[in-house]
């Protein structure tokens, strides 16, 4: 015997049952003279009568007693067959022949067949190697069965013969059945059969054996595939009335037997409501699990619990903070890592909303990256990861976030990669990659982000529980997209899809559009609506936001006094949650309104100091576009230019400023921006007749000509916006 | 199962009937019961084939002495009906003979459940291809039927018994078959059934079964008036409905009045237990066991008998014992595993009641008192969240039942969820409350959220039930309701109404200090006000009080 046939034995013992094909293949790949003696002994016991099986099993000891053979008692093999042997040794006469029986279909069941080493679920496997004895002795190639069944029937009839997959499996074939149907759920969805399929599989399944609890648990996590509240509330209540049973059996596995499952059961129920949205029967569901964890002083479930309550609360809107840090506080007392780091985490979100200092916040999830790397967490480091990269992109710093996006797509996950599938389905991958995606739109790649949102769908079908991250995404983008070609009427249907996502964004967008129709009223009531929700549930972001278009609007009716202490709170919001590009965007905003009010030195200062570098750093294509607009334009005031040409214009200061418009006119074209376009090559035109060059002065009207014959509508007198 | 044997037992000999249709019928009943026998569904054989004679003769006798598979060999190349009909039942019956078998000497735990009949895929191709050359006569396409149900084929079941119920409208078995198979009354009025005396039996019979007794009952009724009345069939339907609906007394009358026509009856017994049991009627109980045992010890009415009998004798795990035996004999049998649930729950062994619940639902998802059981069970174990998804499956299929609302009230009480019991209490009232609690609890729910007025009225509504219900009951709390009743009165200054009910507590001994305190209280007030009441002490011919108090608003407590 040599190695390979020793590594062969522990897998075919442990492993699920084989077809003869698969099991005759696996021996031949690394033994042929064993297969074929296995061959020969099969074939001679399912050829001849039930005496050669007999004869096998009375055969067999004789190896085993010698002291130096491999099969000695006390080895592997030795062991299995002690287990064997006093297996058979109980069968009564008529159940050895119907071992007999099984084997010999097994055998023939092989050879009916033209294919060998058929993929799919094999309906029968009864092996004499078979420990548990379990063989069902229905066979799929019951031949004259089969012979039968040419004369024409009902399709439904037809169906319920002929599926291979139909019949009885055996203990291990359904075990491994679900734990791999259960792995490809948790990990890779779309590799796991489709839910109708899946559905009538388990129910074939619990037809045969209604006992398998662990069927019902796998029910309900396919019925939570498709939202169906109904089916998977059954299943899961059904699954912990079976858990309950097989719980009290085995006091030897667990404190206090069924206790546990009860707490637990309680729980998961508050799982699923939370899951569905119901919040008011997830609390309950929850005071209840709390309640009796209490009562019988599970510390650990209830830790878990608690971490329930504060999502629970969070998701509520209201302030759990405190509850999370006793969370973690507790969580580390009682030894448990991952739901202290997933609490930490949890602080974590909530400081970076509320404004605490980025070195606290990235401390905090560097130790508790540590903690994970200690102890294996792979699926806490990649939700650390995706969080820095929000956290990078929500205080602006884009080359950051797209690092540490890039940093977790490309991480190989520490979990095993089992059935050839690794995990790459979860919360933090959607997560990284919509604000990858994101990114690349900012940049004016949108090849890139078409093709980021196709692997999104793909991998986050739109029925699964993080699509709605990518919906939104999507929507956003294209959104923007259009707003930033001035297709107006393209991004207005869109608010509504956005507001089914997400209210708040969907309001501010709508405000924006109605701001772009310049229907100015109705945007100044939504938007005001907007800024005292937002501050209510300290969504600082969208407040910023907020008070951005609010001043802009006010710039329409040329209140720029008005704007002007709206844009300093708004800047001293910014600066405060250290949000460096609504800062710098507030500042561009402020920058504008002081050009207006005829301060343009004034104006051309804030922009050098603190507005250029990081948004041309950081900032998006479109914002780098009008920062270097509104240079221009605040050059050209400085250097003393008037609309109507008169005047005499420092002439140092307008070739810089021909330059900065040829760069910001690189950056609109890029996203074809025409309405910008046009206002660029205005100033273009203009600067260059000062300065005299005809020919360019030429060039640049003639392009703003035709963007301007193109776009139709009239250009505003002077540019009133950024 | 064995459904066939299950000819219906109507009155064939000794009725004189008044109409002709009726002679009819009894010449009909008279020819099928003839034709049943001859295949195996009786034990005699008249002699009208002359072809296969000798063959079918041989071969019924075989089939009598259960050698199925010797009958059916000797039948392989007989060609006439009732040779075929035999030859393809006793191979059915020879797969079911060796699934049970089977089953007790399998190979292991898992395969349970995974016994089949081999016979019924080699049945169904045969019977399948005859069937399509419409070469199938009544009883063969019931045993198609049959055959197709086993192999969980409920469609194309469904539409062979409707043709096997046209080709021999009198096969009992085949309704009988069908009613199984038929889950809601859309499906009972998509099909298409022949028109003949026996429909009325099926319908009355399928009725029942939908719970929708009041249909039932009329159908019966007719029935009965049509001829019937003799019938012990007809008795035994009609005392079951009354059970279902709850109506106690009426059904224990039709069951006493069935035993004494038919005293070896053990069929539907168990219901007449439950009656029994709920009455707790001790020596009519372990009489009627006594009886049962000696008749047939071994079938599964009588242990539930039996284990009814000692569950009210608070024997429970003798009884537990005698239901599981009931579920030897029949694994199918519903209300035993319900029974047993029940024992369990009383025995505190709730993991077991659980177990047991949950297979009364595998057996039929329908079962009501499964689900209510399974709610009790996790009810008692603190988990009132997780009961009322119970208790709502309880109440999806009984949605007239108070028991039901009544558990979902106090689950949703014990919740904090006062407006949703307020209503479930409400609904309860007004579906006809069974235990005359549900308006107790509402009155006691208004009274700590201080809606006093609300409370008043339920505890007035609440005194009304049961004085009009007549007999006592144990867990009444009229001194209760009094008790408040008077204090309210006394709050809104309606001096006689108070005194009235103050003298009504002094009635009930733990009340009787209070309502003497309160007439004291409203002596002194009295006294106060110089406005002394001439009718204070006069005799109280009923609860007066009810009807001088101004009309409080029931619509705001109603759901």
């Amino acid at each position: 015997m040599d190695r390979a046939l020793n590594k062969l034995i522990l897998p075919l013992q442990q492993g699920p049952d084989l077809s003869l094909g698969q099991f005759l293949k696996t021996v031949e790949e690394c033994c042929p003279q064993t297969a074929y003696a296995v061959k020969l002994k099969l074939h001679e016991m399912a050829n001849g009568e039930l005496k050669d099986m007999e004869y096998f099993f009375y055969d067999l000891p004789n190896p085993y007693i010698a002291f130096d053979s491999e099969a000695y008692k006390t080895s592997v093999v030795g062991l299995f067959m002690r287990h064997m042997f006093l297996a058979y040794d109980k069968l009564s006469f008529s159940q050895v022949y119907k071992l007999y029986k099984s084997l010999q279909q097994y055998y023939h069941s092989h050879y009916a067949k033209p294919s060998d080493g058929q993929v799919g679920l094999p309906a029968l496997v009864a092996d004499d190697s078979d420990m548990d004895l379990t063989n069902p002795e229905d066979a799929v190639g019951d031949r004259i069965d089969k012979e039968e069944l040419d004369t024409p029937l009902h399709e439904s009839e037809l169906r319920n013969d002929n599926a291979p997959s139909r019949g009885p499996l055996s203990q291990k074939q359904a075990e491994y059945f679900l734990a791999r149907q259960a792995y490809l759920l948790k990990n890779d969805e779309n590799k796991a059969l489709k839910p109708a399929a899946l559905q009538e599989e388990l129910n074939n399944m619990l037809k045969f054996n209604p006992d398998f609890a662990e069927a019902h648990y796998l029910n309900y996590l396919n019925s939570m595939r498709v939202q169906d509240i109904f089916l998977s509330a059954h299943s899961l209540l059904h699954y912990f009335d079976r858990l309950i049973l097989s719980g009290n059996e085995g006091k030897s596995n667990g404190d206090e037997g069924y206790g546990r499952s009860l707490r637990y059961a309680a729980l998961n129920l508050a799982s699923l409501h939370c899951r569905f949205g119901h919040y008011q029967q997830a609390d309950l569901a929850l005071q209840e699990a709390i309640r009796i964890a209490q009562e019988s002083n599970d510390h650990v479930c209830l830790q878990h619990c608690l971490s329930w309550l504060y999502t629970l609360e969070q998701t509520r809107g209201s302030d759990s903070t405190v509850l999370t840090e006793d969370s973690v506080k507790m969580a580390a007392h009682f030894c448990l890592p991952y739901l202290a780091s997933l609490g930490i985490q949890s602080l974590v979100q909530q400081g970076a909303t509320q404004g605490k200092t980025a070195h606290k916040l990235m401390d905090a999830l560097k130790d508790t990256d540590i903690l994970h790397w200690k102890h294996s967490l792979s699926e806490l480091i990649e939700i650390s990861l995706a969080q820095t990269t929000s956290i990078w992109r929500m205080y602006g710093k884009s080359t950051m976030a797209l690092q540490q996006a890039q940093l977790l797509l490309n991480m190989s996950s520490l979990e095993p990669v089992n059935f050839g599938v690794q995990q790459n389905n979860t919360e933090a991958f959607a997560v990284a990659l919509c604000h990858l995606a994101e990114l690349h739109a900012e940049q004016g790649l949108y090849g890139a982000v078409s093709e980021i949102l196709q692997h999104l769908k793909e991998q986050f079908p739109p029925h699964s529980q993080h699509a709605k991250l990518w919906m939104l995404c999507d929507l956003k983008i294209q959104f923007e997209r259009h707003m930033n070609e001035g297709k107006y009427h393209l991004a207005e249907p869109l608010v509504t899809a956005i507001s089914a996502l997400n209210k708040t964004e969907g309001l501010y967008r709508k405000a924006q559009v109605l701001k772009a129709l310049n229907r100015s009223t109705e945007a100044y009531s939504i938007l005001q609506r907007l800024q005292v929700h937002c501050e209510k549930t300290k969504c600082t972001e969208v407040v910023i936001r907020v008070m951005l278009s609010t001043a802009e609007l006010h710039w329409e009716s040329s209140g720029f006094s008005t704007a002007l202490p709206l844009l300093l709170q708004a800047l001293a919001l910014a600066r405060q949650h250290h949000l460096q590009s609504l800062a710098s965007e507030t500042i561009l905003h402020l920058a504008f309104t002081q050009l207006m009010l005829g301060v343009p030195e004034q104006a051309l200062c804030v922009l050098h100091e603190a507005c250029i570098e990081p948004v041309l750093a950081h900032g998006a294509v479109m914002d780098k576009g009008r920062a270097l607009l509104l240079t221009a334009r605040c050059q050209m005031a400085v250097a003393g230019f008037r609309p109507n040409g008169q005047g005499q214009a420092d002439l140092r200061l307008a070739v810089l400023a021909v330059d900065t418009l040829k760069e910001a006119a690189a950056y609109f074209f890029r996203l074809n921006c025409k309405e910008r376009l046009r206002d660029v090559h205005y100033l273009q035109a203009q600067l260059h007749r000062s300065l005299g060059q005809t020919s360019q002065c030429n060039k640049s009207a003639m392009l703003f000509r035709l963007l301007d014959q193109e776009l139709q509508s009239p250009a505003p007198p002077v540019s009133m916006r950024l | 199962i064995k459904p066939e044997t299950e000819v219906m037992s109507l009155p064939v000999g000794g009725t004189t009937f008044e109409f002709g249709d009726l002679v009819q019928i009894k010449k009909q009943l008279i020819s099928v019961i003839s034709l049943c026998k001859e295949r195996g569904l009786l034990h005699t054989l008249t002699l009208e084939d002359a072809q296969d004679l000798d063959a079918l003769t041989l071969a019924k006798s075989y089939f009598d002495l259960k050698e199925y598979d010797r009958a059916a060999y000797f039948l392989k190349g007989c060609c006439s009906q009732k040779a075929y009909f035999l030859y393809m039942y006793s191979r059915y019956l020879s797969g079911e003979k060796k699934k049970d078998d089977e089953t007790v000497d399998s190979l292991g735990p898992l395969e349970k459940g995974q016994v089949r009949n081999e016979a019924l895929r080699e049945l169904r191709v045969e019977l399948s291809k005859k069937h399509i050359a419409g070469e199938l006569d009544g009883f063969t396409l019931y045993l198609y039927g049959v055959v197709l149900r086993k192999l969980d084929l409920l469609k194309e079941a469904v539409e062979v018994f409707v043709e096997a119920i046209h080709a021999l409208p009198l096969h009992w078995g085949a309704w009988l078959e069908l009613s199984n198979l038929v889950t809601n009354i859309e499906m009972l009025k998509s099909l298409s059934l022949p028109d003949c005396w026996i429909k009325d039996f099926f319908m009355a019979h399928m009725y029942t079964e939908l719970q929708m007794i009041k249909e039932a009952l009329q159908k019966y009724q007719s029935l009965i008036e049509a001829g019937f009345s003799k019938s012990t069939y007809i008795i035994s339907q009609i005392a079951v409905a009354y059970h279902n609906i709850r109506d106690i007394d009426q059904a224990l009358a039709l069951f006493n009045q069935l035993r004494e026509q038919d005293p070896y009856r053990i069929d539907n017994m168990d219901t007449f237990s439950n009656l029994l049991y709920v009455k707790g009627m001790k020596p009519n109980l372990s009489y009627l066991a006594h009886n049962l045992v000696e008749i047939d010890k071994y079938r599964v009415e009588t242990c539930c008998v039996i284990g009814n009998y000692y569950s009210l004798r608070s024997q429970h795990e003798k009884a537990a014992l005698y239901f599981q035996r009931a579920l030897k004999l029949n694994p199918r049998c519903l209300g035993a595993w319900t029974l047993m649930g029940h024992e369990y729950m009383e025995m505190k062994n709730t993991s077991a009641a659980i177990q047991a619940y949950r297979h009364a639902i595998e057996v039929n998802k329908r079962d009501y008192r499964a689900w209510y059981g399974l709610g009790q069970t996790y009810e008692i174990l603190k988990m009132p969240f997780y009961c009322l998804y119970y208790y709502r499956k309880a109440h999806q299929l009984r949605p007239n039942d108070s028991r039901m609302l009544v558990a979902l009230g106090e689950s949703y009480e014990k919740l904090s969820q006062q407006v949703e019991a307020k209503k479930c209490y409400w609904r309860a009232y007004s579906v006809g409350d069974v235990e005359k609690m549900a308006l107790l609890k509402l009155a006691k729910l208004h009274e700590q959220l201080n809606e006093s007025d609300d409370a008043a009225q339920c505890y007035m509504l609440y005194i009304q039930d049961i004085f009009s219900c007549g007999e006592q009951l144990e867990h009444a709390e009229v001194s209760t309701a009094l008790r408040y009743l008077g204090q309210y009165y006394f709050k809104n200054k309606l001096y006689d109404e108070a005194s009235l009910c103050a003298q009504r507590c002094c009635d009930y001994n733990d009340a009787r200090e209070e309502g003497k305190a309160l007439l004291r209280q409203i002596s002194q007030v009295r006294d106060q006000i110089e406005t002394p009441s001439a009718d204070l002490f006069a005799p109280l011919s009923n609860n007066t009080p009810v009807r001088r108090v101004s009309p409080l608003n029931l619509i705001s407590f109603t759901p």
